[in-house]
């Protein structure tokens, strides 16, 4: 410790500067990198005498894609710690020193403190939420009119593509896991994740991923315009570069996934509070549990998908190219195995959500609390079972269509258990509208409706009239969006608090709801009429015929935009001046509550000693977790 | 529960449900059938929008019941009453949904499986698709070759999909059924057309950047009249200038789902405007028939700035006879200098 102290005094400042883990040294690692991948490749075709020398797509993934993404985490500092035991350093005990956040300053570095991991996450991916947004706008501006306004079919088959993967791989996913890394040790009593080096490697993937699927509009050829789905073989043999942009994109972001759940796993597994039984977590603990046992399982998936596709385009293997043997549909299977379960992924932590905010916000406990854990475990079983009802008419091995129609209406056993349990714990409770429980309120009345056209794209003679239509399209939004994101911003105002140390404006976020519910459903409900009438999916141009209902689409769409603009300004000036957030301004039970806002660095001055469930509201004298300063001494010996 | 709230959540719920049911009936939903699979299908569309309705119904009570019964006034710090569940009501959440959707399960797959039987004298018709053109040939007429899907009215058809290059999907709205054409496998689809009329064929399966132009028509005419038309096409093939015109190899060929030529009244902006073939042959430096000729052959071989590479077809020099590309390089040499 002192000799490193010492070092520090005597190395000169722009030494530190140029060598110290941060931005420049980010900045110049990864031109390094690129430089290397770049003589690499260079390298063993001159060496192999395969020409052209410079291969632009295979330079361009190597080096770009690649390696230089590396270089710039290792020059951020997100490797130093192992590379420094990789080398045989002696061991260093730990200083805590890439704890916490002090000043602004501290959330643009690796950071290895769960709550400011949580915040990163949760300010990249409203980024990106605004960066996605800002291309639907764009694509419902070209299909204010039929026939083309503004746009070549390229950009604007671009512009859906990227929006789709930006919001999916960018926003819902990683922005869930941005609450849960805050929540989650807090609700378990924890100090911290269970690995938190991996957790600040997690975190700085996914801008990586970001730029990368962004870039692509600025590459040779343009976007990659094949759709989030990227079937093949146009993806692999019929697209520019652009392609590459998305398959490595997704790796980066799949690889952030991966690790993150892991980390959730052990922390939930061996991390709890001395009290914290699995049947006294939180129901967003459970979530999280079953989530991420879903992102375990199902994202290397995709990540083969990718990985085959990338080859196919770039390396010219025939995985999935049927004319030199390969087989187009495999794609099809590796990629649903995984995009299914991702749609409970992008969905079970907004449950989550949804169980801690109706429950607090209607002083009730949580109704039949076994069975709602027990329907996320069904929900993860069956949802591994029903990946082939988005290839009904893919011509696909047609028996294998009843039995996946049957698991996937089955799933929607346990979702209505779930909605009518909510329903259950509203009623006869004592209803505080704040703009959490709007959000969840929100939630339930159109998740209601994007489960029953799930239903009905279920049942393979109806999915069969609608598959590619804007059917779908109405059915994804009323899920993801009236779904998921509704959560998401129920979760962002619930402990925006608890994170920010600020209340935010009660008023700015109940007219951020309205504008959203109304906009939300004035944009996306007609979608469902021109689909069964006949618009497919994906078209810059379409028939006269639904001219009218596509401008009326197009102008509320711009109203949805511009209800985001209400909560961006409200996270801003409530952050920065709103009236400063007492520990527990919800009065709820779960221990995230029971601390300062924002906590303290590590959390608990003593692990607290959970005692009953986290939703005894009205239970006379109930509690969920002594957190006694008295017992300190005996619970140290606890190890951590 | 009192009398008088069970009837209050019985007349919010009726209420809703019948605004959905309006909604449902009022508003234009699925195109009129014109095949007795699409009526099928129509009937489980309509069995499982019943069952939606009242179950969205039953969740819209209840939240606009909690909503307006249940609000507690800002200075009411008390909590509810602490049920933590009921197993009867959870027994019943759980079974009455699972028998629902058994039922649609049982329904969708009798309508599939009486969907997918072929009827007495099956009609087959092969279908190829590419980027951007559908094409269509009858094999019990000698593999009679049409751009637009001609069939008759009350006979079960089976349709047999080729893709040449990428997915494509096959939809006729009005006939309900859908296939993606996937390359490398063969896959088929049954209809049975029962109302005369002519319908569009449309592309569902993002294949490209002309995906929004995939498309042609079909026909459904009378017995008598498709018998009529074969006949008519057969002898227009048969006769020695057969399908040569330059004018009917563009059109066949889909050309127009690309390229702008105002003699054809296409407008395609996919590939360049075939209106300016001299200009763009003297940009490239080669003289127009020859430019026309190898850029119809070997695609590649010039690309205009601004488009991209393999983005046309490279299997045009092999699927048009000499006599058929002769005439179409005749054609678009006279008809662009006009």
């Amino acid at each position: 410790m002192t000799a490193t102290t010492h070092d520090h005094e005597l190395t000169p400042r722009w030494r530190r500067y140029l060598l110290g883990a941060g931005w420049i040294r980010a900045l110049w690692m990864f031109c390094l990198f690129g430089a290397i991948g770049f003589g690499l490749v260079v390298g063993f075709r001159w060496w192999g005498g395969w020409h052209p020398i410079l291969n632009m797509s295979i330079i361009t993934l190597v080096s770009l894609l690649v390696a230089a993404p590396i270089g710039f985490l290792a020059g951020i500092g997100a490797f130093d710690y192992w590379v420094y035991y990789a080398l045989g350093g002696p061991t260093r005990p730990e200083d805590h020193s890439g704890h916490g956040a002090r000043t602004w300053k501290d959330y643009f570095r690796v950071n290895t403190d769960h709550k400011v991991i949580g915040v990163q996450y949760l300010t990249t991916t409203i980024f990106f939420f605004f960066a996605g947004g800002l291309l639907a706008l764009l694509v419902r501006a070209e299909l204010a009119r039929p026939g083309m306004q503004f746009f070549d079919t390229q950009t604007y088959n671009g512009l859906f593509s990227v929006h789709a993967s930006l919001m999916i791989f960018l926003f819902v996913i990683p922005a869930f896991a941005g609450l849960a890394n805050f929540v989650v040790p807090l609700m378990l009593g924890a100090p911290d994740m269970a690995f938190p080096r991996l957790n600040a490697l997690s975190f700085w993937l996914l801008p990586i991923a970001g730029v990368m699927m962004l870039a692509s509009f600025v590459v040779p050829g343009g976007a990659f315009a094949c759709g989030w789905t990227g079937y093949v073989p146009l993806c692999s043999s019929h697209e520019p570069l652009g392609a590459v942009f998305f398959n490595q994109g997704v790796q980066w972001a799949g690889a952030s996934s991966i690790m993150t759940a892991l980390n959730f796993l052990v922390t939930i597994i061996t991390m709890r509070a001395p009290g914290m039984t699995f049947w006294r977590m939180p129901l967003l603990v459970w979530a999280n549990f079953t989530t991420s046992l879903l992102v375990v399982i199902a994202t290397p998936f995709i990540a083969g998908s990718q990985f085959f596709s990338m080859f196919d385009h770039v390396m010219h293997t025939a995985f999935f190219d049927p004319a030199h043997g390969g087989y187009a549909l495999g794609y099809q299977h590796i990629f649903w195995f995984y995009s299914h379960p991702a749609v409970y992924i992008m969905m079970l932590p907004g449950f989550g959500i949804m169980s801690e905010v109706i429950s607090v916000f209607s002083r009730k406990p949580i109704f039949g609390y076994r069975l709602m854990a027990l329907s996320l475990m069904a929900i993860v079983v069956l949802g591994f079972s029903v990946w082939a009802h988005h290839m009904f008419v893919s011509g696909m091995a047609p028996w294998l269509r009843v039995p996946m129609m049957v698991t996937t209406l089955l799933i929607a056993v346990p979702t209505g258990i779930k909605i009518f349990s909510w329903l259950a714990t509203m009623w006869e409770g004592k209803l505080h509208f704040n703009t959490p429980m709007l959000f969840a309120l929100g939630f339930l009345s159109m998740f209601v409706i994007g489960g029953l056209s799930g239903v009905m794209l279920g049942a393979v003679p109806i999915d069969i009239h609608v598959s590619d239509t804007y059917f779908i399209v109405a059915h994804i939004h009323y899920v993801l969006f009236g779904g998921s994101v509704f959560t998401i911003f129920a979760g962002i105002y619930y402990w925006f608090p608890k994170m920010t140390g600020h209340m935010y404006n009660e008023r700015l976020g109940q007219l951020h709801f309205w504008l959203t519910f109304v906009g939300f459903n004035l944009t996306f409900f007609p979608m469902h009429i021109i689909g069964t009438e006949g618009m497919p999916r994906r078209v810059a141009d379409y028939a006269p015929k639904f001219a009218g209902v596509n401008m009326f689409i197009s102008i509320a769409s711009f109203g949805l935009g511009a209800s985001a603009l209400v909560f961006l300004y409200n996270m801003i000036t409530s952050w920065k001046n709103g009236p400063i957030a007492p520990s527990n301004p919800w009065r709820a039970m779960t221990l995230e509550w029971q601390v300062t806002s924002p906590p303290p660095i590590f959390n608990f001055d003593a692990i607290p000693q959970v005692v009953g469930s986290p939703y005894e509201y009205g239970v006379p004298g109930a509690q969920h977790a002594i957190l006694a300063p008295a017992k300190t001494t005996e619970l140290e010996e606890v190890p951590l | 529960m009192r009398r008088g709230s069970i009837a209050q959540l019985v007349g919010i719920g009726l209420l809703a449900g019948g605004i959905a049911t309006a909604m449902a009936v009022f508003l234009p939903w699925l195109p009129k059938p014109a095949s007795r699979e699409a009526g099928r299908i129509d009937f489980v569309f309509w069995f499982v929008v019943i069952i939606c309705i009242v179950i969205f119904a039953i969740v819209a009570a209840a939240i606009v019941y909690s909503v307006t019964h249940f609000r507690a006034q800002p200075d009411d710090l008390s909590d509810g009453p602490p049920i933590h569940g009921h197993t009867g009501l959870e027994i019943v959440w759980t079974i009455i949904p699972t028998l629902l959707v058994t039922a649609i399960g049982i329904a969708s797959a009798i309508v599939l499986s009486r969907d997918d039987a072929l009827g007495k004298n099956v009609l087959r018709v092969n279908v190829t698709a590419q980027q951007f053109v559908w094409t269509f040939s009858y094999p019990s007429a000698n593999n009679l070759t049409s751009a637009t899907l001609v069939l008759p009215k009350d006979r079960s058809v089976l349709l047999t999909f080729t893709s040449k290059d990428v997915i494509h999907s096959f939809w006729v709205p009005e006939f309900g059924q859908k296939q993606d054409t996937v390359p490398g496998i063969h896959p088929t689809l049954h209809i049975t057309p029962d109302r005369l009329g002519t319908f569009p064929v449309i592309c569902t399966e993002l294949c490209g950047l002309g995906h929004a132009l995939m498309r042609t028509q079909t026909r459904v005419v009378t017995p008598a009249a498709f018998t009529k038309w074969l006949q008519t096409e057969a002898a227009a093939i048969a006769s020695p200038n057969a399908g040569t015109a330059g004018g009917a190899v563009f059109a066949n060929n889909g050309c127009g789902a690309c390229h702008t030529l105002t003699a054809a009244k296409s407008t395609g902006k996919v590939g360049p405007d075939l209106d300016k073939l001299p200009a763009e042959a003297a940009q490239a430096k080669q003289p127009l028939a020859t430019f026309i000729h190898d850029s119809i052959v070997d695609p590649n071989k010039y690309i205009q700035p601004g488009y991209l590479k393999n983005l046309m077809p490279q299997t045009f020099g092999s699927s048009l006879s000499k006599q058929q590309l002769d005439a179409l390089v005749q054609y678009l040499i006279d008809s662009s200098k006009k």
